[in-house]
């Protein structure tokens, strides 16, 4: 029961990080490489709050997320006005050195040691101690980020994202402004990527840098690639099926030394397959073509 | 009275002069046919107003404002509006949802508005679905609504895009070939429509190859050829120039 | 010191240059980002460890089959994953994906076979040369002889050859080709196989100067792939360029920082030039211009 409460829980973190990106993949149609980048400084930043300065969960959150929506502008505004290939290296070479500095910054984030030891979350005295508490905890919060960002994308910011999408110099002939709603795009996208970061923090109690890799960014997009974008439902199918996949290879029984390679090895192959075959993905409502 | 300007515009691709050294003034209110044969420059004409391209030299003003080198969208937002020769339509956008997006001052384009005011955002998407419906049942498209723009047949697809330049409502349209594609009888009644539009004061800016077309409305022909105003007057003294005859309309 | 220093930055920039060459030629052509270029390195230089290090093959054997094998998995990959793509008419975003599906199945296949730990290709000491005050090992040496050798070699076959006409044709306009009565196909598996030939050249290189593990195609495709950018997309003088600025900077940053923000300055390097100069240093400023159908 643990087990499966586990696994709902990471599954709650998730969907908020997916549907976050989902933004920018599915609307907007960036391939974006940074979001583990933003779902660490977002655990950084509220884990340091807590710690050194005494925050409760929630103040230390809601900061997180505004300190990384102001870093997401070092990195869109420079890049966001180029075009797209560009931009996917630039998030990476984001991700790259946001990871490098949460590596390398001891003093700050004690680097490869890791921060043990973060508080739980606490709530009018009470706290948030079991685990089945903590997944309606990291629920509520996973329904209100889905319920916001599905506001966002169903408003007319999401169907001008789309246009942009769709064809940028004919949004841009309508009057929008395509470069300020990109940027704006992507720093909501951040943004919620931020509170994932400082709900898994407060999960586990211990973060490190290894969390938040490159390959955890590529891990991200692939959901959205299998599952699906441009819509709810595709990301939520692929969080799902995606969080649970590892667990059903070791169910199989693979020894652990090849079970990592095999997973990346799963993921890499279908995001060739889903590219040929299903563009779509599983559930989503955006084709790639 | 010109409203539109361009100044000793030049443009060239690769060294292969597109505009050259090309100045044109539109009137207001009146519709003015661009001609010539392909390649001319027509569209290169439009991509520079629009500030898709930037020109090499020359300026480009707009009600004596100098708008050279503004961004597209920038442009659009003084009152330019644009339809694209290849239509441009948002594929995989419904055909509402491609109405929407061209209304300008939208409150819910604010990400951050949109969450906090909702009920603002849904009051006036409610006017703009209306406005839309309007617009689709002018083009006669009214029953396709909430197919995908990419479903729907070439001519349809014109129309739709026509009635997304119209939702815009800038003072300026430039047209690009409005009628390639479009049955007759929807011909008929789009020019009876752009006249009516320059009859309410807006400015037109036309391309079209079809001279029976260009008689009935334009109020001014210009014709061009190698990226330079060969000769510009009345449709009937244009029209009527041996040499315009000789170099496009008898081909 | 400095000098050495930048000797040795100079060195890491023949590597990436070569690295820059092979991905340039790919990009330039073919318009793919391909990031699989990064898995292709790792491939070969797994592939020459196996070769030379567990089959004991004499090095010149292991150096022509590995460039042979990974030209060949060079135009397998374009057959394989882009072609029924482009046929397709899919657009580069699908393809960038794609080929990052396929770095990461190579890589992870390399990692389950070969484990994660470093590999030493080139065991014991290098013989080194001394010029002055300045030292340079064996391999070092022979990595500024080979760029040298293949930057000709490139530039001749770019500026002299049919081939290479053919190449810059469809570098400026790809419809232009198919018009001219040339096969893009042909095209395409030349540019696949040379690419990935010059990556497996660097990987050798690398491998038997400081070892690997299966991510250093990572480092390599992003190297590549900024040195391209900064000097200029596009035009292959410019990647060689962009590669050696890259090289040289990282080289005085380690003097003044530290090794470990190595990284951290290629793109630091990346985004002072998207800022200021995004057509990069040798390119010629285009704004979006809209193509006229
Ligand atoms: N983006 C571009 N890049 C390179 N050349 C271009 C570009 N746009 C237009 N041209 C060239 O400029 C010249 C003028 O083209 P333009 O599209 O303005 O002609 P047009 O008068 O609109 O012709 P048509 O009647 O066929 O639409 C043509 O020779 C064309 O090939
Ligand atoms: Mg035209």
């Amino acid at each position: 029961m643990n087990y499966l409460l586990h696994i709902l829980t990471m599954i709650n973190i998730y969907v908020i990080l997916v549907l976050s990106l989902n933004l920018l993949v599915g609307y907007v149609g960036l391939l974006s490489l940074s979001h583990a980048a933003f779902y660490g400084i977002g655990a950084y930043i509220s884990t340091l709050l807590i710690m050194k300065l005494g925050l409760g969960f929630l103040p230390a959150l809601l900061l997180a997320v505004v300190g990384t929506v102001l870093l997401s502008y070092t990195i869109s505004l420079p890049s966001l006005r180029l075009r797209g290939d560009y931009f996917v290296l630039a998030s990476l070479g984001f991700q790259i050195i946001v990871f490098t500095i949460l590596y390398n910054w001891i003093d700050l984030t004690r680097g490869p040691y890791g921060i043990p030891g973060i508080p739980r979350p606490i709530f009018f005295g009470i706290e948030i101690n079991s685990i089945g508490s903590y997944f309606l905890f990291s629920g509520v919060i996973a329904a209100i980020c889905t319920g916001l960002l599905y506001l966002i994308g169903n408003s007319p910011f999401g169907r001008v994202l789309k246009a942009i999408r769709e064809d940028e110099i004919a949004a841009a002939a309508l009057g929008k402004n395509i470069v300020r709603l990109k940027i704006n795009a992507f720093a909501i996208a951040a943004g919620f990527a931020a509170a994932p970061g400082a709900l898994f923090a407060g999960y586990l109690r211990y973060i490190d840098p290894t969390s938040f890799t490159v390959m955890e960014s590529v891990f991200i997009l692939s959901i959205i690639i299998i599952g699906g974008a441009g819509n709810i439902s595709g990301p939520i199918v692929g969080t799902v099926l995606m969080i649970f996949l590892p667990e059903v290879l070791r169910f199989i029984g693979l020894p652990d030394a090849v079970a990592a390679n095999m997973r990346q090895i799963i993921y890499g192959l279908l995001i060739i397959l889903i590219m040929r075959y299903r563009p779509q993905g599983l559930s989503g409502e955006y084709r790639f073509e | 009275m010109s409203i539109l300007e361009l100044e000793n515009v030049t443009k060239a691709f690769d060294g292969v002069l597109a505009v050259d050294k090309l100045s044109l003034g539109f009137d207001e209110a009146k519709i003015t046919a661009l001609i010539g044969p392909n390649g001319a420059g027509k569209t290169t004409i439009f991509n520079l107003i629009c500030g898709l391209i930037r020109p090499d030299s020359g300026a480009i003003s707009y009600r004596t404002k100098n708008i050279t080198g503004l961004a597209p969208w920038h442009v659009a937002q003084q009152g330019i509006g644009r339809l694209f020769q290849d239509v441009r339509l948002f594929e995989r956008l419904t055909v509402n949802d491609n109405i929407l997006a061209a209304f300008k001052n939208q409150t819910g384009e604010n990400a951050f508005l949109s969450v906090v005011v909702p009920w603002k955002v849904v009051r006036e998407e409610r006017s703009f679905l209306e406005r839309a419906l309007q617009l689709l049942e002018f083009v006669g498209l009214a029953d396709k609504a909430n197919d995908l723009a990419e479903n729907l047949s070439y001519g349809q697809q014109k129309l739709l895009s026509i009635a997304r330049l119209l939702a815009l409502d800038a003072d300026v349209l430039l047209i690009d070939e409005p009628t390639a594609g479009v049955n007759p009888t929807m011909v008929a009644s789009l020019l009876e429509f752009i006249r009516r539009l320059a009859k309410e004061g807006k400015t037109i800016v036309v391309i079209e190859h079809n001279m029976n077309v260009v008689v009935e409305i334009a109020d001014w022909v210009c014709f061009m050829n190698q990226g330079q105003v060969e000769s510009f007057g009345l449709p009937n003294e244009v029209l009527g120039d041996p040499e315009v005859r000789a170099a496009y309309i008898g081909l | 010191m400095l000098l050495q220093l930048l000797a040795n930055g100079i060195i890491s920039g023949c590597s990436y240059a070569i690295v820059a060459l092979g991905f340039a030629f790919i990009y330039n052509t073919t318009r793919t980002f391909h990031f699989a270029h990064g898995g292709v390195y790792t491939l070969s230089v797994y592939l020459f460890y196996t070769l030379y290090n567990l089959w004991a093959l004499p090095l010149i054997v292991a150096i022509v089959i590995t460039v042979a094998v990974t030209a060949f998995v060079g135009i397998l990959i374009d057959k394989i994953i882009y072609i029924p793509l482009v046929k397709r008419g899919s657009s580069l975003f699908i393809q960038m994906l794609s080929s990052l599906g396929l770095y990461i199945v190579l890589i992870n296949f390399v990692a389950m076979i070969y484990g994660n730990e470093t590999k030493v290709l080139s065991p014991g000491i290098q013989p080194t040369y001394s010029f002055g005050s300045l030292i340079l090992t064996q391999i070092q040496l022979a990595t500024a002889i080979a760029f040298v050798v293949l930057f000709i070699g490139v530039i001749v076959v770019l500026k002299k050859t049919r081939l290479g006409k053919t190449i810059r044709a469809m570098r400026d306009d790809p419809q232009l080709v198919s018009v001219l009565g040339i096969n893009p196909r042909r095209v395409r598996r030349v540019v696949f196989a040379l690419g990935s030939a010059l990556a497996a050249c660097a990987a050798v290189l690398s491998g038997l100067d400081i070892g690997t593990d299966p991510n250093v195609g990572m480092a390599a495709i992003l190297n590549g792939a900024v040195a391209v950018i900064i000097g200029g997309v596009g035009i292959f003088e410019g990647a060689a360029l962009g590669a050696f600025l890259l090289g040289i900077l990282q080289s005085l940053a380690i003097w003044q920082a530290s090794a470990r923000w190595q990284e951290m300055i290629t793109f630091l390097i990346l985004i002072l030039f998207l800022l200021f100069r995004p057509q990069g240093i040798l390119g010629v400023r285009h704004r979006i211009e809209e193509v006229s159908v």
